[in-house]
Formats: structure tokens, C-alpha cells, sequence
């Protein structure tokens, strides 16, 4: 990897900062930082408010998106951030016209982009380890758009920035997160994002089939961050007065190995305007969307409801983080 | 004259797995480096099921006949089956070896995640596992999934 920008132009140091993430695999939260990410922020900060441009500084580059799954806002964002930095785009958006219909492996289909002389990888894929897998096979960076129900590091950084945006700070922050904790790939993104912070508190509300997978306590617990699980609803309406932030996910049908365990838990845990009245009038909540009928339309119109920010949020994280590891001044 | 004796003869060189739980004897052919093995004409392996044992019972023995178990290899067989003893037999002498834990452990152990990339058919990627002893589990190091130690032996590759 080039360690400058060089067949873009050049737009300076917009924050005079060291690039720490130049050249650099974006597979885990748990490979960044704090600083890592306060980079991405405040890149993010300026792109939003109009006080840093970014365009056309990855003119000349080619970014390949390959998404092997289906995705609506994170491919589009990352394919609007690549376009309006100048980078070219290849992209696989719908293996069922790819040769991935015709069984290639994700391994031939990467050496195959490769040799096309792409300078940065996105990748979407249904298997967890996916995208380290990938990281493995080539020279060029790859950043992980969503593998299977392990992580997805950008969704993080956008829902951190949305925290951080909104409160105003992330130390101390506590954050409930309810729904489909198990199958959800945000989720332990969100948690290795947020265990760089000081005192952050998690609650993990969830039915026991549901809940947060055991890698992600055991990380939470190394790095010293409280956490707790509520699983009935009573525990869930007695932990809504201590929250910050109410981070709702999908119950995702596609990850459930058997459809009779689908069917038994959907609808378990509904956000409405009657479960906010338990938490504090100034609760944020987000959620990564899409959105099927675990929060209901009801929210939208509350200022509570923070997840469309959320979303828009996604293009100026994903402009600043290409703009990062394709090497552009910090 | 003990009765794993009278079953068969000592050996004068190579390795005798001592202590294996009655009937797993398979779990250690296949956490061994089979193809090491196989490479060398002059290798016998003896595989001895239940034979009695004060300690356990009943026990099997593998002897590996001018074989000597690699430290990797020991590493792991000391991982997996705890109650093992690990003898070398050189010149007819015997010397006991207890293995450190390893740190890693690459291939023999099947994800136990279905979703994992190391179980996706044609996927060249080789499982790979860094060991949390002090959590009595091994992690996936490509998609994070642990494994607790003693179902290992329910993952191995055949």
C-alpha cells in the first residue's frame, strides 16, 4: 500500500493528524483503537459539517465492492463514499449474475479482482471469518462490510459516532441492546468498539436463545467492561430508567439453523411507545435497519427515534475510513 | 510380567502413548501428523484397546514404532487428552515427557461453527485456533467461535 495518495490529489492534513489506519485490514473493532476511531470521527465531523472535502481524493483508485449477500445501505453508501472520493468501482452486488452462481470460491473470486489492480477490497459475505479469510489471500486492504453473524466494524463506527454525536461523549455511556444479540453482527462490533471507552455499561436484553454470544462476554470481561443481562421482560423495564441509548436489533429469520425456533421468539421483544415510557424522555434509539416489526413505525416521529441519523451517518464514516486506509492524510 | 506386556512386545525406539481413556485411541491417531507418519516406510503403530490399567480402569496404548512424537504434536495430545503420558524409548530406555500447552493449533479440529469459512466447501482455508487455557476453550482465529477443550475430541478431522 501507498502510503500517500498517489493518483489522487492531494488535499493536505485536514486534521494534521497521523494515519494510523493507512494500508490497514479492517476486519475486527477489536483490532481499533479509540484513537483509531476518533480519527475516523473527526474526519467524519468535518466531511458532515462541510469543513473538510474529500472529493476526488481517491482519484485514480479502484475500489471492488463484493457483496456476496444481500445489502442496501451499507453497499450504496460505500458505493456513493467510493464514487465521491473519485475512486473507480467494481462491484459484485448480485452473485446470482456473477460467476459465485456458477460455484466459484470467494478465494478465486478475489484473486480474480485482484489481478484487475483494485487498491482496496469491500467485502460482504454470508461465512463468519469471511473477511480475515480474504485479508489472508490478498495484498491489498479489505474492509469488512458484514461477515455472516460474526461483525461488522463499520456499523459500529457509524453507531458510535451517532452515540458520541448525540451525547455528546461515549465514556460512561450506558447502552442497552435488545433483540437478536446472537445472530446479530453488529452487535459484537458495537461491544469491541465501545470496550475503548471508559466506563461504558452494556445491558444485554434478550431471550436466552437470543442472547450475546459467549466470545463477545469473554472479550467484555478481559477488557474490564460491566456488563449485565436482563432476559425477562420485568428485568427489562426495570434497567429502561438507567439507559443512555436503546440499541434495537432485527430478529434476523436467515440466521436461525431450525424456522420453528424463528417463529417461537419473533415479536418477543417489541419497541413502542409504551416500553419508552419506562425509560427517561431524553433516550436515544437506534437500530442498524432494516427494521421488520421489533420497533414499531410509532417511534419515528418521537425525538427518541435517532436511527435515521444513524443511517445517513454511514456515508461520512465510509468516505473518511476509505479515504483513511487508501492512505489519505489524517 | 504385566498384561500389556504378554499382549505386545516392548519397543526399543520410538514413542509409547500411555494412558489413553479405553477406546479413544482413534482421537490420537488422528491428532498425530498422520502424514508424517505414513511418509516412513520403516513406522509400525500398535494400537492396544482396554487393556486394564490401575489408574484408569481400563486404558488404550498406542506404541509408535520408530516414531518419535514431535513437540507440536505432544503439545496437543497433552491439550486434548490430559490423563495421557507420553513416553520416548531410546535404545530400550525410557523417558517420560510432559508437554508445555500449545498456544496455537492449526488444522486437525473442525470449526464448530457451520457458518464458519473454514467449513465452506472448497474454501481453501485451514482452521486455526489460539488456545485459552485459563477459559478451558479454544477460539477460532477466523470467526472468533470457542470450543470448549474437552469436546475437542467430538471435532476432529478424520
Amino acid at each position: 500500500m501507498p502510503s500517500s495518495l498517489s493518483g489522487g490529489r492531494e488535499v493536505g492534513a485536514p486534521l494534521g493528524l497521523k494515519n494510523t489506519l493507512a494500508g490497514r485490514d479492517i476486519i475486527s473493532c477489536k483490532d481499533l483503537s479509540r484513537e483509531d476511531a476518533e480519527l475516523v470521527f473527526r474526519l467524519a465531523e468535518g466531511v458532515n459539517s462541510g469543513t473538510i472535502h474529500l472529493e476526488d481524493t481517491l482519484a485514480g483508485r479502484r475500489v471492488a465492492l463484493i457483496f456476496v449477500e444481500p445489502s442496501t445501505r451499507t453497499f450504496q453508501s460505500f458505493y456513493v463514499a467510493a464514487r465521491s472520493l473519485g475512486a473507480e468501482v467494481l462491484s459484485i452486488h448480485d452473485p446470482a449474475v456473477s460467476s459465485i452462481a456458477k460455484g466459484e470460491t470467494l478465494y478465486d473470486t478475489v484473486k480474480m479482482i485482484e489481478g484487475y489492480g483494485v487498491d482496496c477490497i469491500v467485502l460482504r459475505h454470508p461465512a463468519r471469518g469471511s473477511a480475515r479469510f480474504v485479508a489472508e489471500t490478498t495484498s491489498v486492504p479489505v474492509i469488512n462490510a458484514g461477515s455472516g453473524s460474526q461483525e461488522h466494524p463499520t456499523q459500529a463506527l457509524l453507531d458510535v459516532f451517532t452515540i458520541k454525536s448525540r451525547l455528546g461523549r461515549v465514556d460512561g455511556a450506558k447502552i442497552g441492546m435488545l433483540g437478536d444479540l446472537r445472530y446479530s453482527r453488529t452487535i459484537p462490533s458495537l461491544c469491541y468498539l465501545l470496550a475503548n471507552y471508559n466506563g461504558v455499561e452494556i445491558f444485554f436484553m434478550a431471550p436466552p436463545l437470543l442472547q450475546v454470544r459467549r466470545e463477545v462476554e469473554l472479550y467484555l470481561s478481559e477488557r474490564g467492561v460491566t456488563y449485565r443481562k436482563a432476559m425477562a421482560a420485568d428485568e427489562i423495564k426495570e434497567v429502561m430508567p438507567d439507559l443512555d441509548v436503546l440499541y434495537v436489533t432485527r430478529i434476523q429469520k436467515e440466521r436461525f439453523p431450525d424456522p420453528t425456533e424463528y417463529e417461537r421468539v419473533r415479536g418477543s421483544y417489541v419497541v413502542d411507545a409504551k416500553l419508552l415510557s419506562y425509560g427517561r424522555r431524553d433516550l436515544g434509539i437506534m437500530h442498524p435497519l432494516p427494521r421488520v416489526d421489533e420497533l414499531s413505525p410509532e417511534v419515528d416521529k418521537l425525538p427518541n427515534a435517532w436511527y435515521f441519523e444513524q443511517a445517513r451517518n454511514g456515508l461520512p464514516i465510509r468516505k473518511a475510513l476509505l479515504h483513511l486506509v487508501l492512505g489519505g492524510a489524517g | 510380567m504385566s498384561s500389556e506386556s504378554l499382549l505386545v512386545r516392548k519397543i526399543d525406539w520410538g514413542t509409547v502413548l500411555d494412558h489413553i481413556p479405553a477406546w479413544k485411541a482413534d482421537q490420537v491417531i488422528k491428532l498425530l501428523n498422520l502424514e508424517s507418519l505414513k511418509q516412513d516406510p520403516d513406522v509400525s503403530v500398535i494400537v492396544l484397546h482396554n487393556v486394564p490399567s490401575k489408574k484408569l480402569g481400563r486404558k488404550d496404548i498406542v506404541k509408535l514404532y520408530h516414531y518419535m512424537v514431535s513437540e507440536d504434536e505432544a503439545k496437543i495430545l497433552a491439550l486434548v487428552l490430559p490423563q495421557i503420558t507420553i513416553n520416548y524409548i531410546r535404545d530400550w530406555k525410557v523417558k517420560k515427557h510432559s508437554p508445555g500447552l500449545p498456544e496455537r493449533i492449526v488444522g486437525k479440529i473442525r470449526c464448530p461453527e457451520t457458518s464458519c469459512i473454514t467449513n465452506v466447501e472448497r474454501e481453501p482455508a485451514t482452521p486455526r485456533y489460539i488456545v485459552m487455557k485459563e477459559h478451558g476453550v479454544i477460539a477460532c482465529e477466523y470467526c472468533d467461535t470457542l470450543l470448549e477443550i474437552e469436546r475437542i475430541p467430538d471435532f476432529l478431522v478424520d
